[in-house]
């Protein structure tokens, strides 16, 4: 007879046993809590930013799908309009040392000027902790967390699943509605929805 | 200006095989004609370099489906891709749902009664992909396929072999009955019926997204019943609880065979009053109910 505790348990052990495991980030409960180093060097914490809204973007400037963002302006369009209101907006790697799109601080800072960026900090997470600790999937995948620390939102920047600019105007941009809704003391309307994209290149 | 689109070699599209990155596409007929008032299988053809791979319609944590945009004559109808079983592709931690080597992706056409034998028909074909290894490259081609309209249409021998592979790996309606039970985290699909496939080489595949984990599910028979346990989503939007949940289950113990089955979409409140049944159980699912529920509050009820 399998009953529902051998179920939960079954389900308990699978975790154990395979492997690196995808933390479960819940929208509701509180954010996990990080301290990452920037592409200037520096410690940068969650904790730090207490009381603001904060925005996290997984990130590889060699992806397609982020191509799509950057290349269109979307992401950077995005984040100054965020940080203009106050938000943090972190953009994170956590590509391993030698995979597509993983940069040491200086490659960050060039990312960052290449591209026009307007996050106020890229943080380095080459060996994929903070990553695997937000279930981090996809490039993009985004995060918001609100004031009090609890995540508000997380999956794609927005509703059209494509790698297709020309997309871009037509889909609905989660991230940014889920900020405005945030700052108009609403609750979040879309509060999860599929990340898209590449693969974050954790190592093995 | 339309002289001049005429002349542009992709306004007609590819009729020949296209060499894109680390893949090729072409677009193929099961048979070289057509029959007037019949319908008939179309596939776009893809040839994966070695380790790449493209995406069913759910891609699993990562990647997208390949998507198809025809022109065809008046009168003809097109389905939707009738998607073979995937297969469970691994990179590093992550699970995705799609094609590798050589196969096609076929599309039924309906061909209108009034085709007249001797006629053509042309068709063409904006493919768009994402193919990945670890790296992903998003890929598109116009293709054509000009066709002759015949009484008796012949198998065209190019490409019997590949269509009857994407015919053999087609799921097959059942009338398997079943529930998925979720639980927080755990979400139970019981299914019934005849001919249920043995547990080796078994797996299942949420059509939609946000629905399930992507993770593999484990299988167990109880009684007449096959078991899979799966996770819920973390995308799961409570907003829009579905109701039921599309599933393809594909067993390669004996080559692929598929069968895709809608269960019943049941949640189990986690407080203290979920132990009791819902408020409109089938009958079939009842039993089960109370059996769990029973044992759950062994543990935790009393």
């Amino acid at each position: 007879m399998i009953t529902l505790r051998t179920i939960l348990a079954t389900a308990a052990l699978s975790l154990v046993a395979s492997g690196p495991v995808f933390a479960k980030a819940v929208v509701g409960d509180a954010a996990p809590g990080f301290t990452l180093t920037d592409s200037n060097g520096k410690a940068r914490s969650l904790a730090e930013f207490k009381g603001k809204t904060v925005v996290l973007e997984w990130t590889n400037a060699e992806c397609p799908f982020v191509k799509k963002h950057y290349g269109s302006g979307n992401m950077q369009a995005q984040q100054k309009e965020a940080t203009g209101e106050g938000v943090v907006w972190l953009t994170i790697n956590s590509g391993a040392p030698g995979k597509q799109g993983a940069v040491d601080g200086a490659g960050a800072n060039a990312v960052i000027k290449t591209s026009g960026g307007g996050q106020t900090a890229y943080l380095l997470d080459p060996d994929g902790k903070v990553g695997h600790e937000y279930g981090a999937k996809t490039t993009p995948h985004m995060y918001v967390i609100d004031g009090e620390g609890k995540l508000r939102y997380m999956g794609g920047i927005d509703s059209i699943q494509s790698a297709d600019q020309a997309d871009i105007p037509k889909a609905t941009q989660y991230v940014r509605q889920a900020l405005t809704e945030l700052k108009g003391g609403k609750a979040v309307s879309v509060s999860t929805s599929q990340p898209y994209g590449c693969s974050v290149k954790y190592g093995t | 200006m339309a002289a001049l689109l005429s002349l542009l070699p992709f306004s007609a599209g590819n009729a020949a095989p296209v060499d894109a990155e680390h893949l090729t596409v072409e677009l193929v007929a099961e048979s070289t004609a057509l029959a007037p008032g019949g319908s008939a299988w179309l596939g776009l053809r893809l040839k994966h370099d070695p380790h790449w791979h493209t995406y069913w319609i759910n891609p699993g944590d990562s990647g997208l489906p390949t998507k198809l945009a025809w022109r065809v004559p008046p009168g003809y109808a097109v389905d939707e891709i009738a998607w073979p079983a995937p297969q469970r592709l691994r990179v590093g931690e992550l699970h995705n749902f799609g094609y590798d080597g050589e196969m096609l992706l076929p599309v039924r056409v309906t061909v209108p009664a009034g085709a007249q034998p001797g006629e053509r028909a042309s068709f063409a074909l904006d493919a768009n992909w994402l193919v990945c290894e670890e790296e992903c490259i998003p890929g598109k081609a116009t293709l054509s396929l000009d066709l002759p309209i015949a009484a008796a249409p012949a198998p065209d021998p190019r490409w019997q072999a590949l269509f009857a592979a994407a015919h053999a790996a087609q799921p097959q309606a059942v009338d398997w009955t079943g529930a998925a039970t979720a639980h927080g985290d755990a979400v139970e699909i019981r299914l019934t019926g005849a001919n249920l496939p043995p547990l080796e080489a078994l797996d299942a595949f949420a059509v939609p997204e946000q629905v399930l984990a992507n993770t593999a599910m484990t299988f167990a028979r109880d009684g007449d019943a096959l078991v899979a346990t799966a996770a819920r989503s973390e995308y799961f939007d409570k907003s829009k609880m579905p109701q039921t949940l599309d599933l393809v289950v594909v067993s390669r113990a004996e080559g692929v065979r598929a069968w895709r089955t809608r269960v019943a979409w049941r949640e189990v409140e986690q407080t203290a009053a979920a132990a009791s049944a819902p408020p409109h159980p089938s009958r079939r699912t009842k039993a089960v109910w109370r059996s769990r529920s029973r044992s759950h509050c062994s543990a935790a009820c009393s």
